[in-house]
């Protein structure tokens, strides 16, 4: 199977251009690697300037806690899946996994498939929350729409589910998801969901 | 698959983004490990703690790693080393303090003990490590005191009788 590339652009922050990019819908091992060589050394960077400058604990990037050997594992996992990669400047920007298997759980679409985002992370020097200059912005809203544009493909209708991370619940709601509530079952993650008529909206806004 | 949309369309999707964080799954996520302990019987602990902490730290700078490196040299993961030298309100794993006492060859019992997880049944030993804490100061280099004061914390850790310090 061969990738396929489309041209998109991001937000370069500091010059409030744009940056040309390539959203490829595989994630490959050039992507594995970036994580592990690039992605994996920033974060790591972070943290030790949050411990350093005696930042607590609980103020601290949700993901701190990464056991690295065990998602490393699993990140080497997703050569498996249907995945999405972002990709600027040479680099890995973000990453995204779907699994087309799962039904919804919207009152309006209950045991609808859909397409749900297992997993969708962006490359740390991106991160607004990880600090004060994030480079590119516009990575994440590329990987959405990259699943709902599969939904669609998939016959699907753009209906879409996923689990947020807490700090990202805001932006889920602001692209007009629906809240469903903590999952007991994610370790209370929010659950979201995209309408059929909540995708048509999100992939037409202009 | 391939999307067709106008360079406009792609930047007024970021910009919409805003300063928002995005990101979605278990796998971008792992949540902060409950506190554990409290009261009188952590604050005890937390005294050796700082020992276990500070111990870390300057094994690790004696053999010249860096976090990293120590990670990789005993299997761990870097950031709960990190917070094992910084925080010391965290409580670490057994399997972390057992790659530990094997990495720096001294006992898993005793680190055990200065890491909260067991009690030590000696009172000297807990003035050993509080001692050793404060003679400790987090600075770039080893200094020689600092030296001094892990070696004889080290022959403490080894059950062996601590060395004369000069």
């Amino acid at each position: 199977m061969t990738t396929d590339v489309s041209t998109i652009y991001l937000l370069d922050v500091a010059t409030g251009g744009s940056i040309e990019a390539e959203l490829r819908d595989a994630i490959e091992q050039a992507q594995l690697d970036d994580w592990q060589v690039k992605w994996q050394p920033a974060l790591l960077a972070v943290l030790q300037d949050l411990a350093r400058n005696g930042v607590p604990m609980s103020q601290w990037p949700q993901s701190w806690h990464w056991n690295w050997a065990q998602k490393t594992a699993q990140v080497q996992g997703l050569l498996a899946f249907r995945g999405f990669s972002v990709v600027a400047c040479g680099e890995t920007q973000g990453l995204a996994q779907v699994d087309l298997r799962k039904a919804g759980r919207e009152p309006s679409q209950v045991g609808k498939p859909l397409v749900y985002l297992d997993y969708l992370e962006v490359a740390p020097w991106n991160r607004p929350e990880l600090g004060p200059a994030p480079r590119m912005r516009g990575v994440g809203s590329a990987l959405i729409t990259a699943a709902v544009a599969l939904s669609v493909d998939e016959g699907f209708k753009g209906r879409l589910g996923l689990h947020s991370l807490p700090q990202a619940d805001a932006f889920y709601r602001k692209i007009g998801m629906t809240d469903l509530g903590q999952d007991s079952a994610y370790q209370n993650l929010s659950y979201f969901e995209m309408t059929v008529e909540q995708a048509r909206a999100f992939l037409e806004e202009e | 698959m391939k999307l067709e949309r106008s360079k406009d369309w792609w930047m007024a999707q970021a910009r919409r983004e805003g300063g928002a964080v995005i990101g979605a799954g278990l796998l971008a996520f792992d949540p902060v490990p409950e506190e554990h302990g409290s009261g009188a019987q952590s604050a005890a602990a937390e005294e050796t703690r700082i020992a276990f902490g500070k111990f870390v730290n300057l094994m690790r700078r004696r053999r010249g790693f860096s976090i990293e490196q120590l990670a990789q040299a005993a299997d761990l993961d870097a950031s709960e080393l990190l917070v094992i030298e910084d925080h010391n309100h965290y409580v670490p794993e057994p399997r972390t303090i057992f790659k530990l006492a094997e990495t720096f060859e001294v006992s898993q019992r005793r680190l055990m003990q200065l890491a909260g997880l067991t009690a030590a049944n000696d009172a000297g030993f807990r003035q050993e490590a509080v001692r050793f804490a404060a003679r400790s100061e987090s600075v770039q280099k080893l200094t020689l005191e600092e030296s001094s004061a892990l070696e004889a914390f080290v022959a403490v850790l080894s059950d062996r009788e601590p060395k004369r310090v000069k």
